[in-house]
C-alpha cells in the first residue's frame, strides 16, 4: 500500500517522460490526472487509519541485508497528515502551472519525482532510506527552481542545494555513527528507526548526534539564523515550486525534528528544550518583523513562513501533548494556508508580472473573488478562530505555556505581528480605489483557479471547525512520542501537559 | 619433452589480450585493413578475455568452497587467481571496452596509427590486469610498468598536437619517477622482511616481532607514494590536470579509469593484506593523504573553467574518498567504489569527447552552454553521471561513498568521515556548475550528433549508475565474494 503510494508518482513521472516532447499539450493534463492516483491512495489511507499509536500499513522488506538497510515504511498519526497534504497539493500545484511555457514535460516529470521523494521521506522508517529520500528530493527541486525560476534562479537554486546538502551531510555521518553504536551494542547492523531507538549512547555522543540531526532539519525548516536560503529560493521559484517548497518540503524539517530527534535522542532533546525553544521564538519574532517591511508580496509570504514554522518547532520542543499535537496540525495548516497564499501570489503575478506591493492597490474592486480568497487565507494564517490556524497556534501556545511560559508569551506576540503584516499587506494591495491603469483591467479568478483554491479553503474551514477529525488521528501518536521520552529519560511532562489536562484546560478546542 | 606444470588459467585472460595486441600489429603490417576490422579483433579479444575471467571466477569460487585455495596460486606464487584479482580484472576489461567504444571516433581518425593505439590499449590493460592479480611485488612492478608505459605513449598518440605531447612527457617523467620510488619501497620492504610475495610478507609480519620496523615503515611509505602518483592522490596529483586536459579526448576516460582501478587495487592489496598485521603506525599518512586529497581536490575543482581539468581534480577528491576506505579496511567498499567510479568516469569522458569533437582539444565549460537543447542525450547522461560522482542518493556513487564512510567510521575514524562528508558537499558545487550550464543557460549553437557506440557506452554507464544505486545488492553481493586471499 505505502509502496504503491511512493512508487505511483515515480511511475507517473516515467510515463510522462516516455511521451514525446512534441505532444506538449498532453503532458500537463496527464500529469494532473496521474497525480490523482496518489491522492486517492492517501485519501484511502486517511479513511482507514485507526486512531492508535504505532505504525500502520507497515512494509518491511530487506534492501541489502549485510548493511542492515531495508525498505521499511509505515504511517502513523504524525506522518499521515503530511502524506495527505502532499498528495493534495501536487495536483493543485500542477494545475496552477499552466503558465509554464517552456519544457512542460520536464516540469511535470520533476514535480512528480519530487512527490515520490516527499512521500518516501514521510513514510520511511529506516534511516538509510529516509536519508535517500531526504537528499534525493533536492535534485528535482533544484531543477524546478533552476530552470523555471525567476531572474536570479541559478543563484537561488545552488544556494538552496548547497545549504540543505551541507546539513544533511553531517546527518549522514550521525546516521552512520548511530548504526555503528547499534552494531557494537547488539552485534548486528541495522538502520531501522525502531532498532536505533534502542541504542544507549553516552551523553556527549548523543548530543553530537542530536546536533547533527537538528542542524540538517533546522536548515530545512529553516530556523533562524539558517533561513537565508529560503527567501531567495521562494522568490525565484515558479509558483508550483514555491507551493511545494513551503507546504511540504519545509515540513520535512519540522517533521524530522519531531519524528527523529525526539525519538532517537530523547535525553539530548530534553536538554535542548530551552535552546530549541529560544531559537524557535527568535524565528517567530524575526520572521514576522522582517515580513512587515517587505516590499515584495512573495517575500512577505516567505518570511511569514519563517515565523509560522517557528511555532511548529516551539510546539515540538514544548514536549507536551498540546505542543506536539499543535505542531503536527500546524504542519498541515501552514501547508494549506501558505500554499494557498503562494498560489494566490502566483495568480496575481501571472496577470500583472510584478509582485511588488506598491504596484497594486484597490484590487478588491476589480477582482472581488480573488480578494475574497486572499482575505480568507490571510485570516486563516493569522489564526482567526473558526479557521484552521487558530487550532494549531492555540494548541502550540497552550502546550508550550506549560513548560516554557516566558517563550510562549513572547511567541504570542508573533500572532499579533502576523495580523499586522498580513492585514497591512491586504490593505495596501486590495483596499481603496484602483489608481493604476494596469490594475483596472485585471481579470478575476477563472473557474480553474477557483477550482484549485476551493479544496484548500474547504479544508481550512473543516479543520478550523472540526479539528477533532485530525486531532483524533494525531493524538495517539504524539502521546506515544511523549511516552517514549518519559520512559527513557527522567523527564516528566508537567501538569497540565498531557492530553487529558489540555482538553480540560483548553476548553473545546 | 616435458612441459612444466603451469596453471595457464591464471593468466589466460591476460594472454588473450596480449595475443590480440600482437595480432593487430601483424595484421596491420601485412594487410593494412580498415580500422573497423582491427576494432573487431580488439573487441573479440575483450570478449574472450572476459569469458575466461568468468571461468576463473567460477573456478575460484569452487576452490574456495572446496577449501583448495592453494590451486588459486600460480607460477610459484607469483600470480593469484583470487576473487579480488578477478574482480579487478573484470572491471579493467569493462572500462577498456567502454573506453575503446567511446573513443572509436578518435581511433578511426588515427589512420594508419589506429593499430598502434588499439595494441597499446590492450597492452596497458594486460599490464594492469597482471598488476591487480600479482602476489609478488616484483611481478606487480612489472605489470605496473607495462601498463604505465603503454599509457604514456597513448597520451601522446596524436604527435601533431603540442598539448598532447606536453601531457605525454609530463606524464612520463612524473610517472617514471613514481615507479622508481615504488621500486625503492619494495626493496626496503624486502630488506626488512626477506619476503617478496604479498602473502609471505603478511605471514612474516603476522608471526614475527620485527626488530627494526623503521626500514619496513619507510618502505611502505615509499610504496604509498609511488602508487599515490598513479591514482593521483594529493599531493602527488600535479600531473593529472595537465594530462587529462592535454591527452586526446577519446582516450582520457580509459587512461584515468584503468590507472585508478589498478593503482588502488594494488595499494589496497598491499596495505590490507601484506602489512595489515603490522602495527598501523602509517595510518596517519593514509588519513593525511585522504584529507588532503578530498579537500584539495574539491576546492581546486571549484575554480576550474575546463571540464577535463575539473574532472581531474574531482578525481583527486575521489582518490581521497577511496583512501578513506583504505583507512577503514574496507576491501569490498574500495572495489565497489572503483568499479562505480571508473564506469562513471569513462561515461563522463565519452560526453566530453563528443562535445569537444574527435580532434577538438578544448573542453572549456562554455562549450556546454545549453547542451540540454543541443543534445538531450549527452546532457542527460552527463547529469546522471555527475550526480553519481557527487554521490547523490539513488545513484551508485552514494552507495559507494556510504560503504567506505561507514567502514571508516566502524574502524574508529569518525573525524575522517566528517571531513569526507563536508568535502562531498563542496564537491556538489562544481558538479552542479556543469549541470547549471547545460540546463539553465541557453545557447543557439548547432546540435551535436552522438555516434551510436557512444550512445551505447552512455546507456551502460547511466544504467549501471542507477541500478547499482537503487539495488546496490546487485553488485555488492558480487564484491562480497571478491576478497583477497
Amino acid at each position: 500500500m505505502l509502496t504503491a503510494l511512493v512508487l505511483a508518482p515515480a511511475v507517473a513521472a516515467i510515463v510522462i517522460a516516455l511521451i514525446p516532447s512534441k505532444r506538449a499539450e498532453v503532458h500537463l493534463p496527464l500529469g494532473i490526472a496521474l497525480s490523482i492516483v496518489p491522492l486517492g491512495l492517501a485519501g484511502y489511507l486517511f479513511w482507514v487509519f485507526e486512531p492508535m499509536p504505532g505504525y500502520q500499513h507497515a512494509v518491511d522488506a530487506v534492501w541489502y541485508e549485510p548493511w542492515g538497510i531495508g525498505w521499511t515504511l509505515g504511517v502513523d498519526g504524525i506522518s499521515l497528515p503530511m502524506v495527505v497534504l502532499t498528495a493534495l497539493l501536487v495536483p493543485i500545484a500542477l494545475g496552477a502551472s499552466t503558465s509554464i511555457s517552456k519544457r512542460t514535460k520536464e516540469f511535470v516529470v520533476f514535480t512528480l519525482l519530487l512527490e515520490a521523494g516527499m512521500m518516501g521521506a514521510f513514510v520511511a522508517l529506516d534511516m538509510f532510506l529516509f536519508f535517500v529520500f531526504f537528499e534525493a528530493i533536492l535534485i528535482p527541486m533544484y531543477f524546478i527552481i533552476g530552470i523555471w525560476g525567476g531572474e536570479r534562479r541559478i543563484y537561488a537554486s545552488i544556494k538552496f542545494f548547497i545549504y540543505t546538502a551541507l546539513g544533511s551531510a553531517l546527518m549522514l555521518a550521525a546516521i552512520i555513527g548511530l548504526a555503528f553504536s547499534y552494531t557494537s551494542e547488539f552485534g548486528v547492523t541495522s538502520f531501522a528507526l525502531a532498532d536505533l531507538m534502542e541504542v544507549t549512547l553516552d551523553q556527549g555522543t548523543e548530543r553530537w548526534f542530536f546536533a547533527a540531526f537538528a542542524l540538517a532539519f533546522a536548515i530545512k525548516v529553516p530556523l533562524f539564523p539558517l533561513h537565508t536560503w529560503l527567501p531567495d529560493a521562494h522568490v525565484e521559484a515558479p509558483t508550483a515550486g514555491s507551493v511545494l517548497l513551503a507546504a511540504v518540503l519545509l515540513k520535512l524539517g519540522t517533521y524530522g525534528l519531531l519524528r527523529f530527534n525526539l525519538a532517537l535522542f530523547p535525553e539530548a532533546s530534553v536538554d535542548a528544550v530551552p535552546i530549541m525553544g529560544t531559537i524557535a521564538v527568535i524565528g517567530i519574532i524575526y520572521g514576522a518583523a522582517v515580513a512587515i517591511v517587505q516590499p515584495d508580496l512573495k517575500k512577505l509570504v516567505a518570511y511569514s513562513s519563517v515565523s509560522h514554522l517557528g511555532f511548529i518547532v516551539l510546539g515540538t520542543f514544548a514536549l507536551t501533548s498540546g505542543g506536539l499535537q499543535g505542531a503536527v496540525i500546524q504542519n498541515v495548516n501552514h501547508g494549506l494556508t501558505t500554499g494557498a497564499l503562494f498560489l494566490l501570489v502566483g495568480m496575481l503575478y501571472d496577470r500583472r508580472h510584478t509582485k511588488a506591493i506598491a504596484d497594486f492597490g484597490g484590487l478588491q474592486k476589480v477582482m472581488p473573488v480573488f480578494a475574497g480568497f486572499f482575505l480568507f487565507m490571510t485570516f486563516a494564517s493569522i489564526g482567526l478562530p473558526g479557521l484552521n490556524g487558530f487550532v494549531g497556534e492555540f494548541l502550540v501556545l497552550v502546550g508550550s505555556y506549560a513548560t516554557l511560559p516566558v517563550l510562549a508569551i513572547i511567541a504570542s506576540l508573533g500572532v499579533v505581528l502576523a495580523a499586522i503584516y498580513l492585514l497591512w499587506a491586504y490593505e495596501r494591495v486590495f483596499t481603496g480605489e484602483p489608481d493604476k491603469e494596469e490594475n483596472k483591467v485585471l481579470v478575476d479568478l477563472s473557474l480553474r483557479e477557483i477550482g484549485l483554491l476551493a479544496p484548500i479553503a474547504i479544508l481550512v474551514l473543516v479543520i478550523g471547525l472540526f479539528p477533532a477529525v485530525l486531532l483524533d488521528k494525531i493524538g495517539p501518536s504524539t502521546e506515544a512520542v511523549l511516552d517514549h521520552i518519559e520512559s527513557s529519560t527522567d523527564y516528566q511532562t508537567p501538569d497540565p501537559g498531557r492530553l487529558d489536562d489540555v482538553y480540560t484546560a483548553g476548553g473545546d478546542s | 619433452m616435458q612441459t612444466p606444470d603451469v596453471n595457464w588459467l591464471a593468466i589466460a585472460p591476460d594472454l588473450a589480450l596480449a595475443l590480440a595486441a600482437a595480432i593487430i600489429l601483424l595484421v596491420e603490417v601485412q594487410w593494412k585493413p580498415r580500422a573497423r576490422i582491427l576494432g573487431l579483433i580488439a573487441a573479440g579479444s575483450l570478449v574472450v578475455s572476459s569469458g575466461l575471467a568468468v571461468v576463473q571466477w567460477v573456478f575460484a569460487a569452487d576452490a574456495v568452497a572446496a577449501g583448495t585455495v592453494s590451486e588459486l596460486s600460480a607460477f610459484s606464487g607469483m600470480i593469484l587467481m583470487d576473487g579480488y584479482a578477478i574482480f579487478g580484472r573484470f572491471a579493467l576489461l569493462v572500462v577498456t571496452a567502454m573506453g575503446i567504444a567511446s573513443g572509436w571516433q578518435f581511433f578511426g581518425a588515427l589512420g594508419r596509427r589506429c593499430a598502434e593505439g588499439l595494441a597499446l590499449v590492450l597492452l596497458a590493460t594486460t599490464g594492469f590486469s597482471i598488476m591487480v592479480s600479482s602476489n609478488n611485488l616484483i611481478m606487480l612492478f612489472l605489470g605496473l610498468e607495462v601498463g604505465s608505459i603503454a599509457l604514456y605513449v597513448l597520451a601522446g598518440l596524436t604527435r601533431e598536437d603540442k598539448k598532447a605531447d606536453e601531457a605525454a612527457i609530463k606524464y612520463f617523467l612524473m610517472g617514471s619517477f613514481a615507479s622508481a620510488i615504488f621500486v625503492y619501497g619494495v626493496a626496503l620492504i624486502y630488506a626488512g622482511t626477506r619476503q617478496l610475495t604479498i602473502l609471505g610478507i603478511g605471514d612474516f609480519l603476522g608471526s614475527f616481532i620485527v626488530g627494526s620496523p623503521g626500514v619496513i615503515l619507510i618502505g611502505i611509505g615509499l610504496v604509498i607514494v609511488g602508487l599515490g602518483f598513479k591514482v593521483s592522490a594529493a599531493p602527488f596529483h600535479t600531473w593529472a590536470p595537465d594530462v587529462y586536459q592535454g591527452a586526446p579526448a577519446g582516450i582520457v576516460g580509459y587512461l584515468a579509469g584503468v590507472a585508478k582501478i589498478a593503482g588502488f587495487a594494488a595499494m589496497a592489496r598491499i596495505l590490507l593484506t601484506a602489512v595489515s598485521d603490522f602495527d598501523w603506525s602509517f595510518l596517519p599518512v593514509i588519513a593525511g593523504l585522504a584529507v588532503l586529497s578530498m579537500l584539495l581536490g574539491s576546492i581546486l575543482a571549484l575554480v576550474q573553467s575546463d571540464v577535463r581539468r575539473m574532472l581531474a581534480y574531482s578525481g583527486v577528491a575521489h582518490a581521497g574518498f577511496i583512501l578513506t576506505g583504505i583507512a577503514g579496511f574496507s576491501v569490498d567498499g574500495i572495489l565497489f567504489y572503483l568499479a562505480v567510479y571508473a564506469v562513471q568516469l569513462v561515461g563522463a569522458f565519452a560526453v566530453v569527447a563528443a562535445v569537444s569533437g574527435p580532434s577538438g582539444s578544448s573542453s572549456d565549460i562554455s562549450l556546454y552552454r545549453g547542451l540540454s537543447r543541443r543534445s538531450p542525450v549527452l546532457a542527460g547522461s552527463l547529469t546522471v553521471l555527475l550526480l553519481g560522482m557527487a554521490g547523490l542518493p539513488l545513484t551508485s556513487g552514494f552507495v559507494a561513498k556510504f560503504g567506505v564512510f561507514a567502514d571508516a567510521w566502524f574502524n574508529g575514524h569518525e573525524w575522517l568521515v566528517v571531513v569526507a562528508v563536508l568535502a562531498s558537499v563542496i564537491a556538489f558545487a562544481f558538479y552542479l556548475r556543469i549541470v547549471v550550464i547545460m540546463y539553465m543557460e541557453d545557447d543557439d549553437a548547432a546540435p551535436i550528433a552522438v555516434p551510436g557506440l557512444v550512445r551505447w557506452v552512455l546507456g551502460i554507464a547511466v544504467l549501471a549508475t542507477l541500478i547499482w544505486g537503487i539495488l546496490p545488492g546487485s553488485l555488492l553481493n558480487i564484491v562480497a565474494d571478491a576478497l583477497p586471499l
